[in-house]
């Protein structure tokens, strides 16, 4: 019975085998590998379309199951409709544990109606498991790094953008109902898909005294008439009925708060930022999250994907958080988001605060206040990639012109007749919720690579520890000295500044074995002789940082044991060995 | 064998609970607890445990109240929010007690949340046997941020029982005996020319040798400096991030869930009812708030007048109006309700003393209390070798608790306060009601809404916060009948003994009802005889 199975499942081995082989000559007649692009992909997917929360998981766990010395999925914590969060760990498992290496997060859709930061978060995942087996970076880069790519952490809200009506501004928040006008009651005055479309557009009614008149050259706008002449519709507002008959429309949906203001820096109730909740992670997609970054020092840069408008953000997201953000971490910030500007044409490098609006409680505060994590949101898509011309303001006329030329209508509800049981009879019409803020699908694809080109980008230059170079000098008296050069090959320190100020992660060990230490310091200036000593434990000198691109020397005097070794051990910078 | 053990245990525990009655010193949690299920057995009281903390202690909250209890407005009395107040445990707990026994016709109009101890695992070091003044709960931190969490706490380094302090002679260092008493310790006046001769630590080894004392405590996040107003982030017994902690997130869970609550009374060391905290325009007017807003100022100057004429003790050295990250400010700021915070006891102010340590030992001697006192005794310190260390101090607890004789009383005035402060609380009340015909079978109904009370239903702060309703009118004519006047109405704020002035025109014959209120103003419902 045994080995018939065993037979059994050889033979399925060869049959598959078989049939991969001829796939691959078949592939191999059809189609010819683009460049810089995953040729025969285990993991056949399509990047000019959108996934539910369903579908992102889809991809997520066939890229583990295809990669599983590359990719592990797991659930981090649960949404507050119940859903897993699922986050995929992206590293060359062979060659170290994923918490020893420099870690990129990356996550996206923390508003739900933000959606696109979930595809652009998959196809990170995709791209790095797929070009790994025959690009020399990819490998490298896995070798030394890790990815934590938790491509929705607003699973419920995302669901809903997509399969219960929507505007393309909605829902912002997640799935929790909380009262907003204050009556005592909540969510009992959502939006209504008048016309059962799953788009909330707009409403218009004919009316003497109107005062807009539909374009005679483009019937699916509307325009205001001169002051001195009469119109024909008047607007009224966004698709919807008043159910709580205190003569507002929609005036109670879900939400009503932000996913984005319930972060622990900075914090501010909701008087003062609006949108915050009742103290910081109170929504349990965040606290997951929080918790998952306590858990792994190791995360050194972050990526948290949001729209629209085509930035590279930093913060900080308050002008009375400014001194947080220290000059030598500016440094780095400007240094990997120039070059981001570059590889993302339209994308500009922003300041939140200063050249967005305020926002207290922001994840990406925490991230880098909090954790002393280098991080960016990117604003994803920007009406630049349309016409490859900034549109100067023009908007909505430019969207007209897109969904004419580009999109050939399929992006706009013409106007069309509905019996309202308030206003009468109406017309509904309007922009589809999928418009606008989210990219076309024929613009996913390449603005997802070049993001997630970014973020490799990033990644790459969280620190990287070599011990360059180990000097000996004999004292005499069977003394002699160890000079040890620890390297760090990238932009981003161990310690950023932030971290360094409030000593936020452990300092960086570097740990002489296999001979008998008698005393150890920091060098300070080796040509001038300028050490530092380190009177507890010299085996194991605590360096509290190794900045980037440049070196932190170590010495040590000992005696006897000819065979020693040197370790570097730091929390975001990976571990490092040198053996004589 | 067994059972005899048994036997004798039960026996002890009995003779415990029947000595509670008679109780010489502040209870242990378990005799607490004994005393927490007593009120909560009665039928106006519900005792509830909210989760329980990393030392596995519950914490309780006693909602008591008659009727519709969350549709009458609730004072919220907490203790507990320093573990080494033990006093203040004792005031909250006394309050509920006073409340079911002696003052049941105030729940008429009121419902209360007592709180009594809102950090446990910090409270049973009074009782431990190595007793210092404890403020973290018992999860695990590294308050010095060196990667070793709790590795560098007390050491009793004289064994008599008592964290107190230990002072080096070093001809380097900044404190000097004090001349109004040689037993304290104080800071050289340096600006005098004034050299120190001792260096003072908390009693302590370096244990992680890194040239500290004391500075990575074995105990976890303090309750009164985690919660997000002013959070001192990285600060050590605050963490990393603010209401970190479950006994934290449960309280403000369910106080987030309880809409009924116009104030709180908090027992810790804050304290704006001896005198009212000071109001300043450039703080008030940031975008961060960080001053009481004016007319909450006026509030709370009234409310320290009733205060100072209820409580006997005359304020000495009452200077904390509220420390960073402390629950008596987040109250206020954060959750938007009048917040009173009183210590409950201080010493007195005696003979004149400015020194705090100076004042409290003169008043102890001259009650012959010497036992207060550990005098400074000589020990070796392997941190030190070949300097003269010694260990003393005052008692922890001596100066912040009272002697257990002493709270009865001080807890009958903080009752009478609490009640006084519950007799004025927002009140609404139909005036002026007019029902006019105005002919073809309509009807005008007209009346103010007046809110009979010194305070107005919405603090200046309570209106800006999203966590207190608005005052709401329901007009109960079918949508047929009503000609004018809405059918739902908010108002934000009805202001001291002010009033709303509110209309309708009806149609047709039948009675109409309006309900009118918030949870935390209470509620009126009428009936129109039309």
């Amino acid at each position: 019975m045994k080995l018939l199975t065993k037979k059994n499942s050889i033979l399925a081995l060869a049959i598959s085998a078989m049939s991969f082989g001829s796939l691959e000559t078949q592939a191999q007649d059809k189609f010819f590998k683009a460049v810089g692009t995953p040729h025969l992909p285990k993991v056949e997917t399509a990047w000019n379309r959108y996934h539910t929360y369903e579908g992102i998981v889809d991809v997520m766990q066939k890229i583990a199951k295809a990669h599983p010395d590359l990719a592990k999925i797991e659930s981090i914590g649960k949404s507050y409709e119940g859903r897993d969060i699922m986050t995929l760990t992206i590293t060359d498992f062979s060659t170290g544990k994923d918490t020893d290496k420099p870690g990129m997060w990356i996550d996206g859709n923390i508003h739900s109606n933000e959606v696109q930061g979930g595809e652009f978060a998959l196809y990170t995942a995709w791209y790095l498991t797929e070009m790994q087996v025959d690009t020399k970076f990819i490998q490298e880069l896995l070798k030394d790094k890790v990815f934590y790519i938790t491509p929705t952490i607003n699973p419920d809200a995302r669901n809903d953008f997509f399969l219960e009506p929507n505007t393309a501004h909605s829902p912002r928040s997640g799935m929790m109902k909380l009262d907003n006008d204050g009556d005592g009651l909540a969510a009992e005055d959502e939006m209504d898909d008048l016309d059962g479309d799953g788009h909330i557009t707009m409403m218009i009614r004919k009316s003497p005294t109107g005062r807009f008149i539909k374009n005679p050259l483009d019937s699916r706008r509307l325009m205001p008439v001169g002051a001195d002449q009469v119109g024909e519709y008047e607007m009224l507002g966004q698709e919807g009925t008043d159910l709580d008959g205190d003569g507002r429309v929609n005036d109670d949906d879900v939400g009503y708060y932000d996913p984005n203001r319930d972060w622990g820096w900075n914090w501010q109730p909701d008087y003062i930022q609006r949108g915050a909740l009742r103290y910081p992670f109170t929504l349990p997609e965040n606290r997951s999250i929080m918790e998952f970054v306590m858990k792994h020092p190791n995360i050194a840069g972050a990526q948290s994907y949001h729209n629209n408008g085509g930035m590279i953000l930093r913060g900080p997201g308050a002008e009375e958080d400014v001194s947080t953000y220290n000059r030598e971490d500016i440094r780095i910030y400007d240094a990997i988001a120039q070059k981001g500007e570059e590889m993302m044409p339209g994308y500009r490098y922003l300041t939140v605060y200063k050249d967005l609006y305020s926002v207290f409680g922001g994840e990406l505060d925490w991230f880098y206040g909090n954790r002393g994590i280098f991080t960016y949101s990117n604003e994803l898509m920007t009406s630049y990639l349309y016409f490859h011309e900034n549109g100067g303001g023009r908007g909505q006329d430019e969207l007209y012109k897109v969904d004419q030329l580009l999109t050939f209508g399929d992006a706009f509800v013409d106007w069309h007749t509905y019996d309202h049981p308030q206003y009468g009879e109406i017309e509904i019409g309007g922009f589809k919720k999928t418009f606008g803020r989210a990219h076309p699908g024929f613009l996913l694809e390449q603005d997802a690579h070049r993001n997630a080109s970014f973020t490799i980008y990033h990644a790459y230059h969280t620190p990287k520890l070599s011990v360059l170079d180990v000097k000996e000098e004999d004292l005499g008296g069977g003394l002699k000295a160890i000079t040890a050069t620890i390297f760090n090959e990238r932009l981003m320190p161990t310690h950023s500044s932030q971290d360094l100020k409030h000593k936020i992660e452990r300092p960086d060990y570097v740990t002489l074995s296999g001979t008998n230490v008698v005393a150890g310091f920091i060098v300070e200036d080796e040509d001038f002789k300028k050490y530092t000593e380190q009177i507890h434990y010299p085996e194991k000198m605590a360096v509290s940082n190794i900045p980037g691109m440049e070196s932190v020397k170590v010495r040590w005097i000992v005696s006897g044991g000819n065979n020693y070794s040197i370790t570097v051990d730091s929390a975001k910078g990976g571990k490092a060995n040198w053996k004589k | 064998m067994k059972k005899t053990l048994l036997g004798c245990l039960m026996a002890a525990s009995m003779g415990w609970s029947s000595l509670a009655f008679a109780q010489s010193d502040y209870p242990t949690l378990s005799q607490l607890n004994q005393r927490l299920q007593r009120i909560g057995s009665n039928a106006s009281a519900e005792l509830k445990s909210l989760t329980k903390t990393a030392g596995g202690k519950d914490i309780w909250v006693l909602k008591i109240g008659t009727g519709n209890v969350d549709e009458k407005p609730a004072i919220a009395v907490v203790g507990g929010v320093e573990g080494y107040q033990v006093v203040s445990v004792e005031l909250a707990t006394k309050f509920a007690e006073r409340l079911i026994s002696d003052h049941a016709d105030a729940l008429e109009k009121t419902t209360f949340y007592i709180f009594p101890n809102m950090s446990p695992d910090a409270y049973e070091q009074y009782h431990a046997a190595l007793k210092y003044e404890r403020r973290g709960n018992a999860t695990s931190v590294d308050h010095d941020r060196d990667g070793a969490p709790g590795d560098n706490g007390y050491t009793d380094l004289n064994g008599d029982g008592y964290i107190t302090m230990m002072r080096v002679e070093d001809p380097m260092g900044e404190y000097v005996a004090s001349k109004d008493d040689e037993r304290v310790m104080v800071k050289a006046d340096r600006s005098k020319g004034e050299a120190g001769n001792y260096s003072l630590y908390p009693e302590s080894k370096d244990d992680d040798q890194d040239g500290k004392f004391a500075e990575d405590l074995k105990e976890g996040i303090a309750f009164n400096k985690s919660m997000t107003y002013k959070f001192p982030v990285f600060e050590p017994l605050a963490g990393d991030i603010p209401v970190s902690q479950l006994e934290s997130r449960a309280l403000l869970d369910y106080l987030f869930e309880q809409w009924n609550i116009f104030a709180f009374v908090t027992f810790s060391p804050a304290n704006n009812l001896s005198s009212p905290l000071k109001y300043s325009a450039p703080n008030a007017k940031k975008r961060v708030v960080t001053s009481i807003l004016e007319n909450d100022q006026a509030l709370n100057s009234m409310v320290s007048g009733i205060y100072n004429e209820t409580i006997s003790a005359k304020p000495y050295m009452q200077n904390n109006q509220g420390m960073d990250g402390d629950f008596f400010q987040w109250a206020y700021f954060h959750f938007g309700r009048l917040s009173f915070g009183t210590p409950g006891y201080w010493t007195p102010e005696f003979k004149g003393k400015s020194n705090e340590e100076v004042n409290y030992l003169a008043w102890a001697d001259s009650l012959g209390n010497t036992e207060v006192f550990v005098p400074w005794t000589e020990v070796s310190h392997p941190d030190f070798p070949g300097k003269k260390v010694e260990v003393g101090g005052i008692k922890p607890f001596a100066m912040s608790n009272p002697s257990y004789d002493k709270v009865d009383k001080i807890a009958d005035e903080h009752t009478d306060f609490i009640l006084k402060l519950a007799a004025i609380q927002p009140s609404l009340e139909v005036q002026n009601l007019k029902i006019e015909s105005i002919g073809n079978g309509l009807t005008r109904i007209s009346l103010d809404l007046f809110n009979n009370s010194p305070l107005p239903t919405h603090s200046e702060m309570g209106e800006r916060s999203r966590w207190l309703r608005k005052v709401r009118i329901d007009f109960g004519a079918s949508e047929d009948r009503l000609i004018s006047g809405e059918k739902i109405q908010l108002i934000d704020v009805i202001p001291a003994f002010g009033k709303e002035s509110l209309s309708w025109i009806v149609k047709g014959k039948g009675d109409v009802t309006m309900k009118a209120g918030a949870s935390h103003v209470g509620f009126i419902n009428t009936t129109f005889k039309l």
